[in-house]
C-alpha cells in the first residue's frame, strides 16, 4: 500500500477507497490518443482489472499524441505495445487485451464483465453500438471526444441517467475524426485525463459525476462550460420500473426446450429454420405479441444479443414472465441446431 | 442582445466562437432559421442549449434579451 500512500491520505479515499480501486474493473474501448491518456492513470491509481479493445496497429502518424507508443512500436498491435508499457507501470494490474475492433457482434461479450466502460473511440458508429449495449447492460459509459482544439466529456447511462443517443440521436450527417480534422496531443491528453478522473470519482464515490451534463473544454481559451441535459420524464420513469432480464448461453437455451424467438429483421443471415423457432422482428414485436404464448418458455436471440435484451424487456413488460435473452446470437444457435440434426440422423 | 456560442465544426462554419445579435426577442425556431440562412448549420448534427440547458430544437421557446444560446455538435476525434 506504500505506493498508494499519497492518494490514500486524501479525504474521501483512505484504505477503503484503495480497496475499491483494487476490486474495480474498467474496459477502455480504443487505444488511440484518448486511451493513451486514460490508461496510465487508471493503472497507476491501482484499478484492479483493465480491459483494452482495439484492432489498430501503431503508425508513425500516431506518435505525436499516442504517448504510450514509441518508434519501435510502429507496426505492432496497439494493445500489445500498450500492455507492455502498462504492465511495467504496475505489475499487479490485471490487463486484458482484445486485438479486435468493437462491433455489434462482440460488444456484449466485451462489456459484460466490467463495471465501467470508457469510450475512447474515434468513430460514431462504434460509439452508438457501445452506447446501446451499455444501456442494455446498465453500465456507465464515460464518453470523451475531440474536435481540433476542443474536447467533450460526459458520463452516460449512470444510475439511470441519459444515454449518448438521447443527447445526440443518430443522424446521417458528417462528423470529422482526428485524421480528417487534425489534432494536438495535449487536446486528447486533457480530454482523456478528464475521462480517467470521472472513472476514479465513480469508483471512489467522490465528487460530482458528469452525468446528465456535458462538459466542453476549449484548449485555446482555457474555457470550460458545462451544459445540462434535459431530463426526459418518460424515459426516467420507464427506467425506474424496467424489469431485469436473465441472460443465458445459447447451449442452456437450446437444451431447455422452449421456444426460440428470433427478433432479427427479415433477411438477416444466417437464416434459422427449426421446428421450435419463430421469427418476429424487434421492430414489429409489440404489434405481434398475440402470436406468442405466455405459458411456454421463450428464449430471445438476435445477431449479437443487444436486440434480444430489448425484445425480452418488451415481453417482460407485457407479462411474458418465462422470457430470457440469449447471449451471442444466431450463428451459435445454428451450430447447435446442426449438431442436433446430425445426432438425429445418426440415430435413424 | 442575444449571445450565440458556437462549438466544434459549427464554430468553423460561423468562423467565430461567439457572436451577439441585436434582437432582443425571437423564437428559437426563428433564431435557428436565421443561423441556417447565415451559416447553413442544418447540415450539421447538433443540440441547442439556452442558458446552459439543452432544449429541444422543436420546443416553442422564446429567446430574449441577455439569453445565451449555444450550438453543440457531437465530436468524433479521439
Amino acid at each position: 500500500m506504500e505506493r498508494f500512500q499519497r492518494q490514500i491520505i486524501l479525504p474521501g479515499i483512505g484504505t477503503s477507497g484503495q480497496q475499491k480501486l483494487k476490486s474495480s474493473s474498467v474496459l477502455v474501448v480504443g487505444a488511440g490518443g484518448l486511451g493513451c491518456a486514460v490508461l496510465p492513470y487508471l493503472v497507476a491509481a491501482g484499478v484492479g482489472r483493465i480491459g483494452l479493445v482495439d484492432g489498430d496497429r501503431v503508425e508513425e502518424s500516431n506518435l505525436h499524441r499516442q504517448v504510450l507508443y514509441n518508434e519501435n512500436s510502429i507496426g505492432s498491435l496497439k494493445v500489445d505495445s500498450a500492455q507492455q508499457v502498462l504492465q511495467r507501470m504496475n505489475s499487479t494490474t490485471q490487463l486484458e487485451i482484445v486485438p479486435e475492433y468493437l462491433s455489434a457482434e462482440n460488444v456484449d461479450n466485451l462489456i459484460e464483465h466490467y463495471d465501467l466502460i470508457i469510450d475512447a473511440t474515434d468513430n460514431l458508429e462504434v460509439r452508438y453500438t457501445l452506447d446501446e449495449a451499455c444501456c442494455s447492460w446498465k453500465k456507465p459509459m464515460i464518453y470523451g471526444s475531440i474536435f481540433r482544439f476542443q474536447g467533450q466529456v460526459s458520463v452516460f447511462n449512470y444510475k439511470g441517467g441519459p444515454s449518448y443517443s438521447s443527447l445526440f440521436p443518430k443522424e446521417d450527417k458528417a462528423v470529422l475524426n482526428c485524421e480528417e480534422a487534425g489534432v494536438l496531443g495535449t487536446t486528447v491528453g486533457i480530454t482523456g485525463m478528464l475521462q480517467a478522473n470521472e472513472a476514479l470519482k465513480i469508483i471512489l464515490g467522490i465528487g460530482e459525476v458528469l452525468s446528465g451534463k456535458i462538459l466542453i473544454y476549449n484548449m485555446l481559451k482555457n474555457d470550460q462550460q458545462i451544459f445540462e441535459l434535459a431530463i426526459q420524464e418518460e424515459q426516467t420513469s420507464k427506467k425506474a420500473t424496467s424489469p431485469t432480464i436473465d441472460l443465458i448461453s445459447p447451449e442452456v437455451a437450446f437444451e431447455a426446450g422452449g421456444l426460440l424467438l428470433d427478433v432479427r429483421e427479415l433477411g438477416e443471415k444466417p437464416v434459422i429454420a427449426w421446428e421450435n423457432s419463430i421469427q418476429i422482428p424487434l421492430s414489429v414485436l409489440e404489434h405481434r405479441l398475440d402470436e406468442l404464448s405466455k405459458k411456454v418458455k421463450i428464449y430471445v436471440f438476435c445477431q449479437a444479443g443487444t436486440r434480444a435484451m430489448s425484445a425480452a424487456k418488451i415481453l417482460k413488460e407485457a407479462d411474458f414472465l418465462q422470457v430470457k435473452a440469449v447471449r451471442g446470437g444466431a450463428s451459435d444457435i445454428l451450430k447447435l441446431i446442426q449438431i442436433e440434426v446430425n445426432s438425429i440422423e445418426k440415430q435413424d | 442582445m442575444i449571445t450565440i456560442n458556437y462549438f466544434g465544426n459549427i464554430a468553423e462554419a460561423a468562423q467565430s466562437d461567439s457572436e451577439t445579435l441585436e434582437q432582443t426577442s425571437m423564437s428559437l425556431a426563428e433564431l435557428l432559421d436565421l443561423l441556417d440562412s447565415k451559416y447553413a448549420i442544418g447540415k450539421f448534427p447538433f443540440q441547442v442549449a439556452v442558458n446552459r440547458k439543452i432544449v429541444s430544437k422543436q420546443q416553442a421557446l422564446n429567446i430574449s434579451d441577455s439569453d445565451e444560446v449555444a450550438l453543440l455538435p457531437p465530436f468524433a476525434g479521439g
